[in-house]
């Protein structure tokens, strides 16, 4: 079964070979993706899903309300690179779950965060997480990171216009040494040393700016992640919950902690309350 | 974005036997974006009459102001402390008045009778509609979770420990759902009972679920 849908094989090229399927039924053709099969979704006939899709994020029409809430951040410096999430998920104004897991671990030495629209992101990552194991038994050797954010940018330009949220950043080792690209919706994709993600990340610059060095130390760089998610999540009404923090080394990614906010601020702001 | 979830924020009553408490949160923030967590939400209007206000945050101090004025006029004409039935028609009165340009707030009013000590809770609407009930009275942002706790917690005629413990419980978790109330700290002024109001609890939430 598996060999087959790698291949490229089945109902769906005998369609093709014959011309009978309207092209209307298939998605347009997507380059994303090295294999040769296409990534198709069921979609209504006669439907255009970008026209119809801006309907429901007009003003004033029945508006779709994408859930944005969240603070993200990552960071590169000597020792490797620090991702910090937070674990809200909102809709709305209500509080979905306070303990998501934001970060999506694609290989012991690939990370990638999430933040937007749940959905989206949760479906993109997996899709990346599959297509960087099939590019790993193809080729031998894992995929460099560069190559992994392209093949996720490349899944957002193929889906343009259409409404996906997502601003993801994707951090990994490879023989370049580390690597941290932040890809988003519009099929941006920019290779960085530090960046933050969802409504917050104002909040964690302006924490990450003031106390960032190149040469800060592990435990250094522990404390200046879990400051910056800590005073976000503080400010900002749709980030919370605990910190899961990760550091990205040569031999690949470690848990470092996950923390309770509201006990980090207690810490931090110590007779603010 | 609604004008009353601008500001955020929630404020409720109980009633027990021979005792009412009230609470509210204390975050003052604009929309995603917390300012300050000291916000007072509730006021005292009386020695044992206090009054909770949720809704924009601007309206919360004029209404509180403007209701303290003209209490204090009714004091120094009548020569005694006002009853909460007649302090909840003041209050319907002030609203009223704007019917038609309106205070965006929900007013919450708790306590006890200054000579018979009989409990009292009722709560308004943006213009003045009053409604007194029996057990417990809730708004704000989080409404329908605090009616979900109320529902299920509160008892008839429970004894003052009991209420002690029923009143801030409801509000930690129904707190931890709503993002514009939650984290910020929530400040109970007490039970108020006819011994006077017994303890100014405050404290931050966090998530119990």
């Amino acid at each position: 079964m598996a060999l087959l849908d790698v291949s490229g094989f089945g109902a769906h090229s005998d369609l093709r070979l014959f011309g009978a399927a309207p092209k209307h039924f298939l998605d347009p053709q997507n380059h994303f993706t090295f294999s040769v099969k296409r990534q198709e979704f069921a979609v209504p006939v006669g439907v255009d899903p970008s026209a119809f899709l801006r309907s429901c994020s007009r003003e004033g029409g029945v508006s779709i309300d994408l859930n944005h809430g969240t603070t993200t951040l990552a960071f590169k410096f000597r020792h490797g690179v620090i991702v910090a999430v937070d674990s809200r998920a909102s809709s709305g104004s209500y509080i979905a779950s306070k303990d998501v897991n934001k970060v999506i671990e694609i290989n012991p030495y690939l990370l990638g965060t999430m933040s937007g629209c749940a959905a989206d992101c949760q479906y993109w990552e997996r899709l990346l997480a599959k297509e960087c194991r099939l590019y790993k038994l193809r080729n031998k050797e894992r995929i460099s990171v560069s190559a992994a954010s392209k093949l996720l940018s490349n899944m957002m330009c193929g889906y343009r216009g259409m409404g996906l949220s997502m601003g993801s950043m994707i951090c990994g080792w490879d023989k370049k040494g580390p690597g941290l690209y932040y890809v988003d919706e519009n099929g941006t994709r920019l290779s960085g040393r530090m960046f933050s993600t969802g409504c917050g990340n104002s909040y964690a610059y302006g924490v990450m700016d003031s106390g960032y060095r190149e040469d800060l130390t592990v435990e250094e760089a522990y404390e200046l992640g879990r400051r910056a998610i800590a005073h976000a999540t503080h400010r900002d009404a749709y980030s919370g919950g605990v910190i899961n923090m990760y550091h990205m080394q040569e031999d690949g990614w470690i848990k470092v902690c996950q923390e309770d906010v509201s006990e980090l601020i207690h810490k931090y702001r110590k007779g603010m309350f | 974005m609604s004008i009353m979830s601008y500001n955020g924020g929630a404020v409720m009553a109980m009633r027990g036997k021979d005792c009412v408490a009230i609470a509210s949160d204390r975050r003052f923030g604009v929309q995603a974006q917390m300012v300050t967590t000291d916000f007072q939400k509730i006021f005292p209007m009386g020695d044992r009459l206090y009054i909770g206000l949720a809704g924009l945050a601007t309206d919360v101090q004029t209404v509180s102001q403007r209701l303290k004025f003209r209490l204090n006029l009714y004091e120094l004409k009548e020569g005694r402390q006002i009853k909460p039935k007649t302090f909840m028609s003041m209050v319907s009165n002030l609203l009223y008045e704007r019917r038609f340009g309106p205070y965006y707030i929900e007013p919450v009013i708790a306590g006890l009778d200054p000579k018979t000590f009989e409990p009292f809770i009722c709560s308004l609407d943006l213009i003045g509609c009053p409604m007194v009930t029996e057990d417990f009275v809730v708004s704000g942002t989080c409404a329908e979770q605090m009616y979900g706790m109320c529902e299920s917690l509160w008892e008839p005629d429970m004894e003052r420990q009991a209420f002690e413990m029923t009143c801030p419980v409801s509000r930690i978790i129904e707190f931890d759902r709503m993002s514009t109330t939650v984290d910020s700290k929530w400040d109970s002024k007490g039970i108020i009972s006819k011994d006077g109001r017994c303890g100014n609890n405050t404290a931050s939430s966090k998530s119990m679920i």
